[in-house]
């Protein structure tokens, strides 16, 4: 199961700020290789948890690792990239010394991966960034992600600002790119659409916890989604003994996402769930048991792992 | 202005073999018209910036620009003054003939140095507040010290590197004009009615002093700026900073000397009793000195009516003589040095204290 090397992997992380914990105990690990949405309400601790990879926070307690490494050693700051949400630019800088300075700063700078971004929304390289639109702004940025051609690229909310073509479009350059040499993608956002068909692996935090983590086809295989006529208040008897995601009324019909702990049999409708609906159900119950897949575990981690059957 | 840079751009993507790329540089050298030979083969026979200081240049590099053509001007204009100087000190008869008697002719000549001496102080806090203050404050306020650290290079290597050349743009310029401006004052450095020498306007403006005070603005003005993260609070702040740092050295900066004291023991009522200084000292106090060594107020004995009456009282506090303590011209230099040595230990505490906090938080 505990295929290939780890990416990231996360000890017991936890962010305190003035106002309280943005981030709890938070353990997973991602495989290398793997494309990883990190998804989330707004304020669960997303942009909390990159930004302590990137090496911009340091944690209140816990540690994380990348490629062994931790944060900020020169290892990782080369292996490493980061697109901060802000998308953070030299205003007066032009497109042409933006990339310089990714030139520049990075030994192992590929202009043509950069550049080839840039062209591909036909920025002009002598435009100043502070007179390009919020699109053009976000494509200069992923160019300088891309170009220092990282083994780990993480994003934060990477396509906030753009249209649906062009999200379309970078999303497929960043498949290719990732796909052509290997990258481990890891990219928070709260948009589910942007998900579905890109990640092959997940890490959901809410309330500022994993509450899933692992490859996308297994978690889809260890929920089932039961539809059936209600009965009474609440859930079915029947249902009782496998592990209860969410379940919610609607008439006379009731759903719910459940992780079976044996076979299931009823009068029900069982469904496959689709990567919205297994995101949703988990985000809207905050308190239904975290599930951590082998794969996304941690040395001395053991807890979620009963619950797959795998 | 931006000559420099706008070469070396140009070069950079001009270098490239991709069609695309050529066409963009030459629109961009396009824009600098007729200079673009020129330039270009200026930027080729400098030292081609790179790395990290290529970066912290580019960014600051109007401000690093505007503090140097000032600092060009102004020396250009005291050289002018100088040669002025001299003519008018040459014709005068000068130092045979003291200037007092110059009267109106003269005062143009002191004057120049009173306009320009406040200039000169100005330094300090104008650099401190707009190089100093937003040098990271800006950085960490735009979000763009997260980029700079999303890069391979560390940030020790980007704080250390923003420091260097703000740094040296500021001992460049201010070295410069104090060198400038002593040479100018050289010649009438004696005489208190140009500029007296313990006074700001003279002490704060020659030798290591400039450099030392505006150094240690500017880095303090750094400093407040990466607590605050706020470029425009910053700049009030150390608004505020540099104008105490101005007053409590001026406060203290005559404690800087060693004060000498001249007694004598001819009494203090006949005729050249009164001790007499080396041209250019700065009296500090004078008093009289009585028999047992006790100083005594000069003003003791003032009140009587007559000479007899006053010379009676004299006898009686047992005055013999005037004691004077003052600092001679020759210490300027070692107080300046000793001045400025405090600075830079402060300073060199306000880098310590930087890169501590580079290490901790530094985005």
């Amino acid at each position: 199961m505990y295929a290939g090397e780890p990416a990231i992997e996360a000890y017991g992380l936890g962010m305190r700020y003035r106002r309280g914990w943005a981030l709890r105990d938070c353990s997973f690990r991602l495989p290398a290789g793997r494309i990883c949405g990190l998804v989330g309400p707004n304020g669960a601790g997303k942009t909390t948890l990159l930004s302590i990879a990137a090496h911009v926070l340091q944690p209140t307690n816990g540690s994380i690792s990348l490629f062994g490494e931790a944060p900020g050693s020169v290892e990782s700051g080369r292996r490493t990239a980061f697109l901060a949400q802000e998308k953070p630019l030299f205003r007066r800088f032009t497109v042409a010394e933006t990339l310089r300075l990714g030139r520049e700063l990075n030994p192992g700078w590929d202009r043509r991966a950069a550049e080839d971004i840039i062209r591909a929304g036909d920025v002009p390289f002598d435009a100043r960034i502070s007179t390009l639109s919020g699109g053009q702004r976000t494509r200069v940025a992923l160019a300088l992600a891309f170009g220092k051609r990282p083994d780990l690229l993480m994003l934060d909310e990477p396509m906030s600002d753009l249209d649906p073509v062009v999200r379309h479009e970078i999303t497929g350059t960043l498949l290719a790119e990732a796909a052509e040499r290997g990258t481990t993608v890891l990219m928070s956002t709260h948009v589910l659409a942007e998900l579905e068909n890109v990640c092959d692996y997940l890490v959901v935090v809410s309330g500022g916890g994993v509450r899933l983590a692992g490859d996308v086809d297994e978690l889809m295989s260890v929920h089932t989604l039961v539809t059936g006529a209600k009965e009474g208040d609440g859930m079915p008897p029947a249902l009782g003994h496998h592990t209860l995601v969410e379940s919610r009324t609607s008439g006379r019909q009731f759903t719910a996402l459940i992780r079976p702990e044996g076979p299931v049999t009823g009068p029900w409708d069982m469904n496959a769930p689709n990567m919205e609906e297994l995101l949703l159900a988990y985000l809207r119950s905050p308190d239904a048991p975290p599930l951590i897949t082998p794969t996304a575990q941690v040395h001395g981690q053991g807890f979620g792992a009963g619950a797959v059957a795998a | 202005m931006s000559t420099f840079t706008r070469g070396s751009t140009s070069k950079s993507t001009g270098s490239t073999s991709d069609g695309k790329n050529g066409t963009t540089g030459g629109t961009m050298n396009g824009t600098t018209g007729g200079t673009l030979k020129a330039t270009t083969a200026e930027a080729d026979r400098r030292p081609r910036l790179s790395g990290m200081t290529w970066l912290v240049w580019r960014q600051h590099r109007a401000a690093f620009w505007t503090i140097l053509a000032a600092t060009a001007l102004c020396v250009a204009w005291i050289v002018h003054q100088r040669g002025r100087l001299v003519d008018f000190l040459d014709g005068y008869g000068y130092p045979g003939k003291s200037l007092d008697e110059a009267g109106g002719t003269f005062q143009q000549y002191g004057d120049a140095f009173s306009f320009v001496s406040l200039g000169l102080q100005a330094i300090p806090i104008l650099l401190g507040v707009f190089l100093g203050a937003p040098l990271i404050a800006g950085d960490l306020e735009n979000g763009t010290a997260k980029l700079v650290a999303a890069q391979s290079m560390s940030r020790t290597r980007w704080l250390a590197t923003k420091l260097a050349l703000a740094g040296l743009v500021v001992v460049v310029s201010t070295g410069v004009l104090s060198a400038v401006f002593g040479w100018w004052w050289n010649p009438v450095k004696s005489e208190a009615m140009v500029m007296d020498w313990t006074s700001g306007e003279a002490f704060n403006t020659t030798g290591p002093v400039p450099v030392a005070l505006t150094l240690f603005s500017v880095f303090g003005g750094v400093a407040i700026g990466v607590v605050l993260r706020r470029t425009l609070t910053a700049m009030v702040v150390t608004f505020g900073f540099t104008v105490v740092l101005q007053l409590v050295w001026g406060y203290f900066l005559l404690s800087l000397g060693n004060v000498v004291t001249v007694t004598t023991n001819k009494g203090v009522t006949d005729e050249n009793v009164f001790p007499s200084l080396p041209h250019g000292a700065y009296e500090i106090d004078q008093s009289y000195v009585a028999g047992s060594g006790d100083l005594v107020g000069w003003g003791t004995c003032s009140g009587s009516l007559t000479d007899a009456a006053r010379q009676v009282c004299l006898d009686k506090e047992d005055v013999v003589g005037w004691s004077v303590r003052y600092l001679p011209l020759s210490q300027m230099n070692a107080m300046q040095w000793f001045g400025a040595s405090i600075l830079f230990a402060l300073t060199a505490g306000v880098v310590a204290f930087l890169f501590l906090w580079g290490r901790k938080r530094l985005v």
